[in-house]
């Protein structure tokens, strides 16, 4: 019994111990597998500082914890719409450009964006396409289109691929893939419009294996899935397992001719955020061309730095996929947060996609 | 049907149901040796997995604060649990006719419900950082019952003349407590722990709607593996965890051979 | 070796054990009275605090307006209250809630008869076995529990991928019977353990075959242990979302996945609580029918 006591009372101290020991902790609440450990540890030595990362899988996620009540993340990596809610809720702190010389390295078409005119609270780190990933193999063995949403949306290509499909769990996702589809805007709010699409979702639903955010990266890979609806750095991972495991067929993933979702993620500034320092201090460091290309080359993201660009392999550097041509981005649209009433009634739609 | 023949029977639908229950769980340590990332069929034998996971510091983070979370968590819900379940089986008076409902309700209630409402408590009424010490809350509050239950169900099986004679024999309200009921109600009591300890390691649900800043605890950072696409280092560290289980229950069973045996 | 057998089995009939009143109730001493507030107060201030509280806020939230960016508006605005019923009438505006409230009862009610069925001859084997191998019986149900929760489901991922049945209802039920087989298990072992061998001695006597002692003894006896298994698998059934979400098709959705997307995805608070406040209602409303049909009918042995 006194030996159980002593390791008791030892334990207690370590953990004491562990708890009062000052230390230069960045807090970082990102993406998930956004960083190299390399990148991370390069910077750590740099800064004699601990990066301490929490993970999100989706940007609501992140939201909800944040009003939750989390706070004392230094910087958040939010997408496009999510900036511009927390900038309205004044929740983010603004840039000193003073301190980020490397700012020169973007890409002059992302200097500019609408949720923040001029770059004054955030800096674009990545991006990626809401995209279609197939198993190319199995699609031009059935003579399939790759190029089109038709694919997950026509009974007449679906017939052949009956179990076969998953499609994103997000009601924003699906809606804007069906209204590119359908040839209107991803922000189409007209309540007829909506319809039309929830009508053809139901068509294609019974075709449809499941709503997946994640599994189909796996499930590409593997086999089980030939068609996903899904973001582009997924589908990257799921081509290089594929090519890793020596899988007996090829993924390959394209953005559809109709146009698709945008999506910037940007590093802010959370105002209960303890050290603006060190935050602009890693913001500057990812900035540099040779960390920015990290992102690119890791989990295969587009890249808003120029600097980048030499650093970055370049089967990723001419994937279409990945860095979508000049004529391609202009029928690419970023999504944009809906008031709490469409929200509602949007989610209603959602539920009722659901059940039937 | 003879009594051979149905015991027969017996054993078949038994073993089934324990290969149902082992089935799973052989596929993850199996799969925790494949030398394939997608680990969709079988291709060689490795440890690499292991090798990479006791690099990756993130997942050692995570694994320490579940350690440090369930360890104080099970500590308290175990010293309030006993309280409220010693209260359940002595007095049963007053406002103490709504404990066993505050009791049973953390461990009756579907999960979610109490991740959400303690979300919306700790940011509406105690403006807390979520963190260790909400996630510490959290836990304590639906081991209490666990706890209490077992405590309460030991004591409900202890000969109550025991503790009259302590007192005819003139000890104190608290000697008798320290020299009577606390020996016989001990093995209740770790066992409390034990379950408390188990529940919080394995907490999924609720952690994941209070955790916070610089907190990811084991689950969720499976969790969040699961979601970005399984590496089999997942199975590697679930099977690491099932032997630290199975290695902390033949330690209780040898630290305290007798008082875990002995009945009242 | 632990005994097992004495404490896994006792949190379900605990249930039992802890609602049914104590006959012998001794008048308090002088001096138990603060004896009595030292031990009961703590506990049940933290369960106030941290258990009650947060459920009344919940009731509070249901009424709350959505704020512009998610969250909630100040229940005062400008001294006017924000408060209304727009997220009940919301839910019960049409029938898809309502179906999926009823679709999550019916998968509860299958996992629930499943694992009864799986239960009952494991836990009567280990109860009326040999004591010698009673322990390692009981670890061995308990040992599944020692391993992650989500790893389970990911196990069953792998099993059920390449026989095409995942992202099926079948999936769901499999993976809901698996997590939850356990606390069916163990309640019922720990009744039928307590019965009284001689009732079945002396039925035999009487000339009463297998069939009519099960039937007419062990069965009726057994049953504050199925109710109580029974209450352990069926509520937190009804709150799982993970199941349906990694394993399930696109029908699978439940009224934890409803709930957990009103407060993750689509952040809206009211009409989660709400969902949740009816969810609490319904579990109430069981968990009281369960407590009056397992109600003991005769003195406790």
């Amino acid at each position: 019994m006194k030996s159980l006591r002593v390791a008791l009372a030892g334990l207690l101290l370590a953990v004491l111990a562990t708890l009062v020991r000052a230390e230069d902790v960045l807090y970082l609440f990102i993406w998930n597998t956004y960083l190299s450990e390399d990148t991370v540890r390069r910077f750590e030595t740099q800064c004699r500082c601990r990066l301490n990362q929490d993970f999100y899988s989706d940007n609501e996620e992140m939201l909800a914890k944040l009003e939750a009540g989390a706070i004392g993340y230094d910087l958040i990596v939010p997408t496009g719409n999510a900036v511009e809610t927390l900038l309205r809720k004044k929740a983010l702190r603004p840039l000193d450009k003073t301190k980020l010389p490397n700012l020169k390295n973007l890409k002059t078409e992302f200097r500019d964006p609408w949720y923040d005119p001029g770059l004054r609270y955030a800096v674009p780190y990545a991006t990626s396409v809401t995209l279609l990933g197939y198993n190319a193999t199995r699609l031009a063995e059935r003579g399939l289109p790759t190029d089109t949403w038709a694919l997950i949306f026509e009974p007449q290509h679906l017939e052949k691929l009956k179990g076969k499909v998953t499609v994103l769990n997000s009601q924003r996702e699906l809606m804007a893939a069906a209204m590119k589809y359908l040839g209107y805007s991803v922000q189409e709010t007209d309540p007829a419009r909506w319809e039309e699409a929830k009508r053809m979702i139901l068509r294609a639903k019974p075709y449809w294996a499941n709503f997946s955010n994640s599994t189909y990266i796996k499930d590409l890979a593997i086999g089980n899935i030939w068609v996903a609806h899904g973001y582009s750095s997924d589908m990257y991972r799921a081509q290089q397992d594929a090519l890793e495991a020596r899988r007996p067929f090829r993924i390959d993933f394209r953005t559809p001719k109709e146009g698709a979702v945008l999506a910037v993620d940007s590093f802010v500034l959370h105002q209960s955020g303890g050290r603006p320092d060190l935050a602009h201090q890693f913001i500057n460091f990812m900035l540099d061309g040779a960390n920015a290309a990290d992102v690119s080359n890791l989990i295969g993201a587009g890249n808003p730095n120029a600097a980048a660009t030499p650093h970055i392999l370049p089967e990723i550097a001419r994937n279409p996929g990945i860095f979508p041509p000049s004529e391609e981005l202009l029928r690419l649209e970023m999504l944009r947060d809906f008031d709490p009433k469409t929200r509602r009634a949007l989610s209603r739609m959602w539920t009722e996609i659901k059940v039937r | 049907m003879t009594r051979g023949g149905r015991l027969f029977g017996l054993w078949t639908a038994a073993l089934a149901v324990y290969a149902f229950l082992y089935l799973p769980l052989a596929v993850v340590v199996i799969f925790s040796f494949n030398d394939s990332l997608l680990n969709a069929e079988w291709v060689g034998f490795t440890t690499r997995w292991y090798g990479q996971l006791f690099e990756n510091t993130e997942m050692l983070r995570a694994a320490a604060n579940s350690l440090i979370i369930a360890l104080g968590a099970a500590t308290l819900a175990t010293v309030l649990g006993s309280m409220a379940g010693i209260a359940l089986q002595r007095w049963q008076s007053g406002f103490l006719r709504a404990l066993p409902f505050l009791v049973l309700a953390p461990v009756a209630m579907p999960e979610i419900l109490l991740g959400v409402s303690l979300l919306l408590f700790f940011r509406q009424v105690l403006d807390l950082t979520l963190g260790l010490v909400s996630i510490l809350v959290a836990h304590i509050t639906f081991s209490i019952g666990f706890v209490a239950i077992i405590v309460r169900v030991r004591l409900a099986g202890l000969d109550e003349s025991l503790f009259e004679a302590a007192r005819d024999l003139g000890a104190s309200p608290w000697q008798t407590f320290r020299w009577v009921t606390l020996p016989l109600i001990l093995p209740g009591i770790l066992a409390g722990f034990l379950m408390s300890f188990t529940l919080s390691i394995d907490d999924f649900v609720i952690t994941f709607f209070v955790a916070g800043v610089g907190v990811t605890t084991l689950p969720l950072q499976i969790y969040s593996m699961i979601k970005v696409a399984v590496s089999p280092e997942v199975n590697a560290v679930s099977t690491l965890l099932m032997a630290l289980t199975l290695t902390l229950i033949a330690l209780a069973s040898k630290l305290a051979p007798d008082t875990l045996r002995g009945r009242a | 070796m632990v005994r097992w057998s004495e404490w896994a089995g006792t949190v379900a009939p605990g249930f039992i054990c802890v609602t049914e009143s104590r006959q012998a109730g001794r008048s308090p001493g002088p001096g138990e009275n603060l004896q009595k507030w030292l031990v009961s107060l703590p506990p049940t201030l933290f369960l106030l605090a941290f258990l009650v509280a947060p459920a009344l806020l919940m009731v509070v939230a249901s009424f709350q307006q959505v704020g512009d960016f998610g969250g909630l508006l100040p229940v005062l605005e400008n001294g006017q209250s924000t408060l209304s019923l727009e997220a009940y009438r919301f839910f019960f505006g049409d029938w898809i809630y309502a179906e999926i409230f009823l679709r999550s009862f019916l998968v509860a009610t299958a996992t629930t008869l499943l694992c009864l069925l799986l239960a009952y001859p494991l836990a009567l084997l280990i109860a009326t076995g040999g004591k010698r191998h009673r322990d390692l019986l009981v670890l061995l149900v308990i040992l599944p529990l020692a391993s992650n929760f989500l790893i389970r489901i990911y196990a069953w991922m792998i099993v059920l991928g390449p026989a095409e049945l995942l992202y099926t209802p079948f999936a769901v039920i499999v993976g809901m019977v698996y997590v939850h087989l356990p606390f069916m298990i163990l309640p019922l072992y720990t009744n039928l353990e307590s019965h009284d061998p001689a009732l079945l001695e002396a039925a035999q006597d009487l000339g009463a075959g297998a069939w009519t002692r099960f039937w007419r003894i062990t069965l009726p006896l057994s049953l504050p242990g199925v109710w109580s298994g029974s209450a352990l698998v069926f509520i937190p059934v009804l709150g799982m979302f993970a199941i349906p979400e990694l394993l399930g098709g696109t029908r699978d959705i439940l009224i934890g996945n409803l709930i957990k997307e009103q407060f993750l995805d689509n952040r809206d608070w009211p009409l989660g609580s709400t969902l949740s406040i009816l969810l609490t209602a319904a579990v109430l409303l069981l968990a009281w029918l369960a407590a009056w049909a397992g109600r003991p009918r005769r003195g406790r042995a």
